[in-house]
């Protein structure tokens, strides 16, 4: 993935030149208006003050015209500014922090799988090889039923972790926002694996009495990326509903999804997922412009179901022995490799400056016309956002991803320290990761935030963000005890 | 200047004016059309008659001679016939050990099946889908059904997809409220519903008699239909929706706990339907109708209701003043009847949904559309008629919608020939001889078998 001119690449000189490229093209306007008025200000000089006073004095100015044309200007604003896009404002969101009493050192995992797999040594190792290369550590949490040898999930223990996690962050997010249950208008609860009757969302509305005209969704099944698809859907209806609030809620419940077999495939979560959830509050109200944290700037999504290999690469199944779990295919990597292409293509043209497409275009015109083995040009996502959140699944993932985009250890520190803190935790890991940013004291007001998100199906989901207000440190999340310990290098190998 | 400032008036009233087009345009536009709706009927050999289910209840160990009488009077007095169909995995035998299989191939019969028919008979194609919603309460897989269907039939990689699950019976009408949420932001759009139901992986075999219920009731069904708000389509367009209220009653403890899945004592994994069920619907209902009938009902009729109110006497909402066609969810004889009595409804208005109890049984969140499907069949369906869908769920809730008709509807779709033999002299249970014993409270069962 090489730029135009690869001898000159590494030479100072050419970083100067883009750079000042980059600023003239995406200043244009500037550029072109200074000119202009310029121009303006000269010719007013050169008149003087009587002849501009003639000029003024010569325009009729009747009555009838001046009330017109005024009432006719404001009217077409009115108009413009109600048929524009509401603006949707993320209030406040908050994570959930697992007690200690739930830590999994790896000591304590290797242990139970041990004892749980006494029959296949080969299972155990390879789990023991997973979690030494997983960039985990020793600080994230599995629910209690889990701690159980073997473990024990019932539906009771499911909902019992369902509302330790769900009502602990509704809690601590209406403390910060000071919402009242009466006030939400939408409630969105999305959790891939898990969905009792009555529905996970029927179980808040009973919890905090919501009002019985709630509108309410329960999403499962999407995966990792499920908490993208609540926010885009509460988008949507908060485009419909005026003057509302939308409580989106993305976790996994981890107890009745443990694979409890010994197919080395299907291990793989095990060693990956962890306890987690994210409550969200959006608002599309005017007032909550000046409190609110960020503002929705595009939601993409994107999938790759046609495909029947990315439709196939995680997939649930029964191994020989008839224990229900997730296999997770080979080329994984690959597929979301191109899941992301995809979606950069789509979100390209929307956030990219003017630089960057142009060069992008003039690079696709030269491929195309001019000479074939140009090497095709990979827009610089650093020109368009200044934070990046990857979704925390997986060492390999966060790898991929920084190579592809050609990301600094900055960048994606959020997101490798997030699964060394917390591990996978689903569709919730994205707002770690921007809590991980906000407590460093890295959000800035203006600030863009790009946030990525694959799934099963093959889906691969993004979010843009715009900071709205400065955050000061310290803050409060999960990361307000151990912020001070990150970022720490995490090994490529940790020898268990 | 004269000239100028009137050129410059004139263009500024054009420009206002069009944006106003624009605006009425836009609400225009938001009109959700349903263009068509295909209902599922599975294959021949899958039926269950009384008979096969009586056979089901005895093979059954766990369960002795009072649950075996509770369960069959259940199935002889709840209003379904003899042609209702089972999931695959019960017919054969193995109902106690679903695999995950079973539940997939369960849904894929649904969903090839019609979303087949669907877009062959409405010529659109796969490719101009934008919305898609999947609802079934009781299944998830990795990945979801959605996935499954955009994988099966290369659907576009910007598709909106939507899993809906855990909302019960009442899931087809929360997924219309979803789409129409949808299609009034997005113009020209076409959206997907499918609604199911996942019986053969649910299945209880245990002794609680409160959680065996669900096993005689529910049965295999589904649906899926097509909407859209592009106005090119509205004289190919069945129905109009004109409006959709849901009431939620979670936030009463009674009301949340009155059905759910849990564990019985033993750990076997069931569905819960609790003895204040019938109230907690009757509440939702009333809360449900509040909402919906100033929206549907003529002003002559609100009036007269308020008046009689205040005037201190009793008075009922006479629903049929507003409301052509009532499309009750068949949940089961003692649901129809009690909406029945409380509404004042006459038998030919309860009639679609007894039928379909009786055809079909309760195919959950589907079934609203085989009860459709019985009034367009029976050629009840005229230009003008408004219809009423209600239906309950879990958690509790009330939904319910009221469409417009569009045209004179005449598809037979699933009901078919056999509509000619709807109603039937009686729907009484043929096997009232044979198990009649068990409305009996003393019974000797050796003697009658």
């Amino acid at each position: 993935m090489t730029q135009i001119l690869p001898n000159f690449s590494s030479s100072v000189k050419l970083k100067y030149v883009k750079l000042g490229y980059q600023y003239l093209v995406n200043h244009i306007l500037t550029f072109l208006l200074i000119p202009i008025m310029l121009g303006i200000l000269l010719e007013i000089l050169r008149l003087g003050p009587e002849e501009i006073l003639l000029l003024w004095n010569s325009l009729h100015f009747d009555l009838v015209q001046v009330l017109c044309s005024s009432f006719l200007v404001i009217f077409i604003a009115t108009v413009y500014f109600m048929s524009k896009p509401r603006s949707i404002y993320l209030v406040d969101y908050s994570c959930y922090k697992p007690p200690v009493t739930c830590r999994v050192p790896f000591s304590a995992f290797m242990e139970h799988s041990r004892l749980n797999l006494k029959e296949n040594p080969k299972s155990v190792d390879f789990q023991m090889r997973i979690l030494e290369r997983s960039g985990l550590g020793e600080e994230t949490c599995l629910p209690p039923a889990i701690h159980y040898i073997p473990p024990a999930p019932t539906m009771e223990t499911a909902r019992g972790e369902a509302e330790v996690v769900i009502f602990s962050a509704i809690d601590s997010l209406m403390e910060k926002t000071g919402i009242r249950p009466k006030d939400i208008d939408i409630l969105i609860v999305n959790c891939s694996l898990f969905s009792p009757t009555p529905s996970l969302s029927a179980m808040v509305v009973n919890k905090y009495k919501l009002r019985s005209n709630i509108k309410s969704f329960n999403l499962s099944g999407m995966g990792c990326s499920a908490g993208l698809i609540s926010i885009d859907l509460a988008r949507d209806l908060l485009q419909v509903h005026p003057n509302s609030y939308a409580l989106v809620i993305s976790t996994e419940i981890i107890t009745p999804n443990y694979y409890k077999g010994s197919e080395r495939a299907m291990l793989l979560p095990n060693c990956l997922f962890r306890m987690g959830g994210a409550a969200i509050l959006l608002s599309n109200k005017r007032r909550d412009s000046v409190r609110a944290k960020y503002k929705l700037v595009h939601v993409v999504r994107i999938h790759k179901g046609p495909d029947d290999k990315a439709y196939r690469c995680v997939y649930e199944q029964e191994d020989p022995e008839g224990k229900v779990g997730i296999n997770l295919s080979k080329d994984l990597m690959v597929i979301a490799g191109e899941a992301l292409k995809s979606n950069i293509t789509t979100i390209g043209p929307l956030v990219l400056p003017a630089s960057e497409q142009l060069l992008f275009l003039f690079t696709l015109i030269g491929r195309k016309m001019f000479n074939a083995k140009w090497k095709p040009y990979i827009p610089d996502f650093k020109q368009a956002f200044e934070h990046f959140c990857i979704h925390a699944g997986g060492r390999a993932v966060i790898d991929e991803l920084q190579k592809n985009l050609h990301l600094s250890a900055e960048h994606v520190e959020a997101s490798r320290m997030t699964l060394h803190r917390f591990g996978n935790t689903s569709s919730s890991s994205l707002w770690y990761e921007m809590s991980y940013i906000e407590a460093k004291g890295r959000m800035k007001k203006g600030d863009r935030v790009w946030q990525i998100a694959f799934g099963s199906g093959f889906k691969c989901n993004s979010a843009v963000w715009k900071c709205n207000r400065t955050m000061k440190t310290p803050t409060d999340g999960p990361w307000q005890d151990c912020i001070d310990r990150y970022p720490m290098h995490i090994p490529e190998i940790v020898k268990l | 200047m004269e000239p100028v400032m009137v050129v410059m008036c004139a263009i500024c009233l054009l420009f206002f004016l069009y944006q106003l087009y624009k605006l009425s345009e836009e609400r225009r536009n938001q009109c959700c059309y349903l263009v068509h709706y295909e209902c599922h009927k599975p294959s021949d050999d899958r039926k269950l008659n009384t008979k096969f289910c009586g056979d089901i209840i005895a093979r059954n160990k766990n369960l002795g001679r009072q649950e075996y009488k509770f369960l069959l009077r259940a199935i002889v007095s709840s209003g379904i016939g003899e042609e209702t169909y089972g999931p695959r995995n019960i017919i054969e035998c193995r109902e106690n050990s679903p695999t995950l299989e079973d539940g997939i191939l369960e849904m894929d019969e649904v969903l090839i099946d019609t979303l087949d028919k669907l877009f062959r008979k409405t010529g659109v194609s796969p490719q101009d889908i934008d919305v898609l919603v999947v609802n079934v309460s009781s299944f998830a897989s990795v990945p979801s059904l959605t996935s499954r269907i955009i994988n099966r039939y290369k659907m576009r990689d910007d598709v909106k997809s939507f899993n809906l699950s855990g909302m019960g019976c009442s899931g087809s009408l929360i997924s219309l409220s979803l789409v129409q949420n949808i299609l009034k932001s997005y113009k020209n759009a076409f959206a997907v519903v499918v609604a199911s139901e996942s019986i053969g992986p649910n299945w209880y075999s245990g002794n609680d008699k409160s959680m065996m219920l669900t096993n005689c009731l529910f049965r295999s069904g589904g649906c899926s239909f097509l909407l859209t708000n592009k106005r090119a389509f509205r004289t190919r367009a069945k129905l109009r929706l004109k409006c959709l209220v849901r009431t939620h009653l979670g936030a009463s403890d009674e009301a949340h706990t009155c059905c759910m899945q849990k564990e019985d004592d033993q750990g076997r994994f069931g569905f819960y339907l609790g003895k204040n069920l019938p109230k907690t619907a009757t509440l939702a209902f009333i809360k449900n109708i509040t909402g919906i009938a100033p929206k549907v009902l003529p002003l002559k009729e609100l009036i007269r209701y308020i008046v009689m109110k205040y005037l201190g006497k009793t008075a009922t909402l006479n629903l049929k003043a507003g409301i052509d066609h009532f499309c009750l969810h068949p949940g089961g004889q003692a649901v129809i009847e009690e909406i029945r009595k409380n509404l004042g409804l006459s038998e030919k208005d309860v009639e679609p949904s007894r039928m379909t109890l009786h055809r079909f049984g309760n195919t959950s969140s589907s079934s609203l559309w085989y009860v459709l499907g019985y009034m367009e069949a029976k050629k009840r369906l005229k230009k003008g008629d408004n219809v009423w869908m209600i239906s309950f769920g879990s958690g509790f809730k009330c939904n319910s919608c009221v469409w417009e008709v569009l045209r004179d509807l005449e598809d037979g779709n699933v009901w078919g020939d056999m509509i000619d033999q709807y109603p039937p002299k009686t729907t009484a249970n043929p096997y009232m001889e044979q198990y009649g014993w068990v409305n009996q409270e003393t019974f000797e069962p050796s003697a009658a078998v």
